[in-house]
């Protein structure tokens, strides 16, 4: 760990958001997010993780309380400035886009006048879509197109990654890859990752995770801290198990559903 | 795409303006037209080929630019309802008789309608700081019918022989071409595209998305406001230089992604090359078939355009996906 | 697309057929479709007679207050029988031929006037007074026109020069007079060359440069009195070398010529004067 490890790159300090003017989604929502660390966001739908992600780049405004970057406003870097240190990519994404995936990876490079270190090949080379390069994004699979989207975002270079459900629709090869990946570019460039997911088995690798609930943060820490059976059921409204494994691995397993969200 | 295509394209277009100079209902030859034939030359020719390419590159620009915006590859310069307004404010003085402004006053008008339309578009398009694509189109479509009907009212109530103009006007019709209206024309249409080839990185980021647009550094409303600005400027000169064109705005930038790819850095310019040339052959096709009788450039762009695309279309996968 | 439509209804010519004439009562309630038979009917004294014209019937002067039925390819059919016609006569110019058979199958009688071209006015003026029970003073009428182009195509004699004629229509986009109208049989009547009679339709939209490549001596430009003067400007500056330019042998005419009625014979004098 560098010696900037504990320094905050991104804080959301008492962020209040609605996106109703009468009511608010979030109110005052603290949270940082510290120099290489990788943290997993997780929550029902609806929970808020989303919007939260959404009010870390950028995207939305805060209507109380304040995001800062470096120390400084979000809303006060240039555009430009602004997409060299965060990056985002969103949950849902037009697949029918025309480009070719050397095409879109490329964009990765918009907010930058120089060619920084890594190659828009070098880029698809990490993601293994080097061969399909001039194909066009629609003639991929689900996985693939998903890939290529990472690719770009890596290609982007900032230090910040935000990450709305990335490993939705890929086979459960490609979420491992992709996690590796993410994994060692974060090791490597020392770049911090904000990364939504909802398998919470998935979430026992992180080496932090944030659980959500109603736009509120309902625990912060390792995952052995944080998913136990009482929050798990707090947050998701379900009965779980969570065992320790002989090799030391945590696993939750689901038992039932106990509210009535369910029926109605 | 590399550097070679494009000359070749340039070069071929440079040959099409020449070309539709010298052809024609008769041929002049290059080398020693008499006085006639260089009134003809200068006059009636070259004005209306120079218009030609003009209309042609700002609705080849206009369309491509506005697939990428709307995120709709069925958009087209006129679907915002732009010529719409256009339509009705030149009808409009073209059926009252007003005639203050000499020769300006149809182009003006038209001019005037089309920039009315925009300005209407874009406040109906407007929420919450953003210019949204679907109510843009929605808006578009909802105010071109407006525009549209208060048009035919107008011309179904009058007893001016204006009508036929009118209506004439509303096909698309380049026999006015004059070369006094050519730089204001130029202005309007060299700032579009000059703006729509400056923002064709940002056109590429909106393509992908308005939150990816966020977080590749572009400032998503400040982007689709300028270039809707472009496409609004080009599509009314284009408009008031030559009344409504079809099949230009929404088949060329389509055609143009066949060969060469997606990537608005050269659909942009590719586009209006394509659409200009294109233009131009189709009325110097429509003045020579049946001569000394004219059919509309519009007509034939669509005669013969549409079944090459629908040729392309059988070929490959145009909108892919 | 809609005004395509709409632009070829109004350009449709019809040839209707008309029901044989009966031995009813004269009409006394008469509306008619368009604005030359509204001035033939004036001219042999049915002025009062007449119950409803088009918004296009603007002479004579009392022609303008008499209740309107609609234009004259989108009459309406609710107006024509409110006036409760006796009789309605169209013409296969401009009126839809189902407007006619709407107007039939309703058992509103109808008349047709067919007279398109010069010659067929007279016999067409003596048709429309044997069925209006007015056959001595449509008879006058079409004996004084027979009369006038006999004495024009006699006096062709005093203009022995065959000169090139262009008769424009609209100035931009340029529309002229070509074969089979009225104005052509009017230039040749006058042994004149029409410019644009190789043209295969009535009214062309016409080349510019073409018009410059047969340099024509006598430019008419009709409905000189409206704006259409000023509009024509640009038109003319660009074939600003033909001999009719340069020689300011370009004339505004009136709406004479437009009209296939009793002003015929006005708009041939209106052009026999700038012949000469």
């Amino acid at each position: 760990m560098s010696s900037r490890a504990d320094l905050p790159i991104l804080e959301l300090s008492e962020v209040g958001f609605g996106y109703d003017r009468n009511a608010s989604f979030i109110s005052s929502l603290s949270c940082s997010i510290l120099n290489g660390q990788f943290i997993g966001l997780l929550g029902a739908n609806g929970s808020g993780k989303s919007t939260i992600l959404k009010l870390a780049s950028g995207i939305l405004k805060p209507s109380t309380g304040q995001v800062t970057l470096w120390g400084k406003s979000l809303h006060q870097y240039r555009q430009k400035d602004r997409a060299k240190l965060i990056s985002y990519l969103p949950q849902f994404l037009d697949m029918h886009i025309p480009f070719t995936v050397r095409e879109l990876v490329s964009m990765g490079l918009y907010p930058y006048d120089i060619l920084p270190d890594m190659t828009a090949e070098e880029a698809m080379e990490l993601v293994g879509l080097r061969r399909k390069a001039d194909i066009p994004i629609a003639q991929l699979s689900g996985g693939e197109r998903r890939r290529a989207f990472i690719a770009m975002t890596l290609l982007q270079g900032s230090g910040l990654v935000l990450l709305d459900e990335p490993l939705v629709n890929l086979d459960i090869k490609f979420q491992l890859e992709i996690y590796r990946l993410l994994k060692e570019l974060q090791k490597q460039k020392n770049i911090s990752i904000l990364m939504a997911l909802h398998d919470m088995n998935f979430a026992m690798q992180f080496e932090a995770v944030m659980l959500i609930k109603q736009g509120s943060i309902l625990g912060a820490g390792t995952p052995e801290e944080v998913l136990t059976k009482d929050t798990i059921r707090d947050a998701f409204d379900v009965d779980v198990t969570v065992r320790k494994q002989d090799s030391g691995e945590m696993i939750i397993s689901y038992t039932r559903n106990t509210g009535e969200r369910l029926q109605d | 795409m590399p550097s070679v295509k494009i000359t070749l394209l340039i070069v071929v277009s440079l040959g099409i303006f020449f070309v539709s100079l010298f052809l024609g209902p008769t041929l002049i030859s290059p080398f020693s037209p008499d006085p006639i034939e260089k009134e003809i030359l200068f006059s009636i020719r070259m004005p209306r080929v120079i218009i030609a390419f003009l209309i042609g590159i700002a609705l080849g620009t206009s369309g491509a630019v506005l697939q990428g915006i709307l995120r709709n590859p069925l958009a087209d310069p006129y679907v915002l309802g732009i010529s719409s307004g256009a339509a009705f404010t030149a009808a409009l003085s073209l059926l009252s008789g007003f005639y203050i402004l000499g020769k300006f006053t149809l182009p003006l008008s038209a001019f005037a309608g089309a920039c009315t339309a925009s300005i209407m578009v874009g406040i109906f398009g407007w929420k919450r700081g953003n210019l949204l694509p679907e109510r843009l189109l929605l808006a578009g479509i909802g105010l071109g019918f407006l525009f549209y009907s208060a048009m035919m009212l107008l011309v179904s109530i009058s007893t001016s022989e204006g009508m036929r103009r009118t209506v004439l006007w509303i096909f698309g019709d380049l026999s006015m071409a004059d070369w006094s209206v050519i730089p204001y024309g130029l202005v309007f249409i060299a700032s579009g595209l000059g703006i729509s080839l400056l923002r064709a990185k940002a056109l590429n980021a909106l393509i992908l998305g308005d939150e990816m647009a966020h977080s590749l550094g572009f400032s998503v409303q400040k982007e689709r406001l300028l270039l809707f600005i472009s496409v609004a400027l080009m599509t009314g000169a284009s408009v008031s230089l030559g009344g409504t064109i079809g099949f230009i705005g929404l088949i060329i930038p389509h055609m143009v992604r066949f060969f060469v790819g997606a990537n608005s850095r050269y659909v942009i310019p590719v586009s209006a090359l394509c659409g200009g040339g294109f233009l131009s052959i189709s009325d110097l096709i429509g003045k020579t078939l049946l001569s000394p009788m004219e059919i509309p450039a519009g007509i034939i762009t669509a005669l013969i355009g549409s079944p090459y695309f629908l040729y392309l279309l059988r070929r490959r996968d145009v909108f892919q996906g | 697309m809609i005004s395509f439509l709409l632009f070829s209804v109004f350009l449709t010519t019809l040839s209707l057929c008309s029901p044989s004439p009966l031995l009813a009562a004269p009409p006394e309630r008469i509306i008619s479709l368009a604005p030359n038979v509204t001035e033939i009917l004036f001219a042999i004294g049915l002025g009062d007679r007449l119950t409803g014209v088009t918004q296009f019937c603007d002479y004579p002067e009392e022609a303008k207050k008499k209740p309107k039925v609609g234009g004259m390819s989108n009459p309406s059919l609710e107006a024509v029988i409110s006036l409760k016609p006796d009789i309605v006569i169209l013409t296969t110019d401009g009126n839809p031929k189902e407007f006619e058979e709407r107007l039939r199958s309703l058992k509103i009688r109808t008349s047709i006037f067919r007279a398109r071209r010069l010659q067929e006015l007279p016999a067409g003026i003596r048709e429309l007074g044997a069925e209006l029970r007015v056959q001595d003073k449509a008879d006058a009428l079409a004996k004084k026109i027979e009369d006038a182009l006999t004495r024009v195509s006699f006096h062709q004699k005093r203009f022995p020069d065959r000169k090139k004629i262009l008769f424009v229509i609209w100035p931009e986009p340029l529309i002229i007079a070509g074969r089979g109208t009225v104005i052509d049989d009017v230039i040749a009547l006058f042994g004149q060359e029409n410019v644009a009679a190789q043209a295969k339709t009535s009214y062309p939209k016409y080349s510019v440069e073409e018009v410059l490549r047969q340099s024509p001596d006598i430019i008419f430009i009709g409905k000189g009195h409206t704006e259409i003067r000023e509009m024509s400007e640009g038109f003319l500056n660009k074939i600003s070398l033909a001999p009719a330019v340069k020689k300011g042998k370009v004339f505004f005419l009136s709406d004479n010529l437009y009209r296939m009625g009793p002003r015929i014979l006005m708009g041939i004098e209106e052009m026999a004067a700038c012949l000469q």
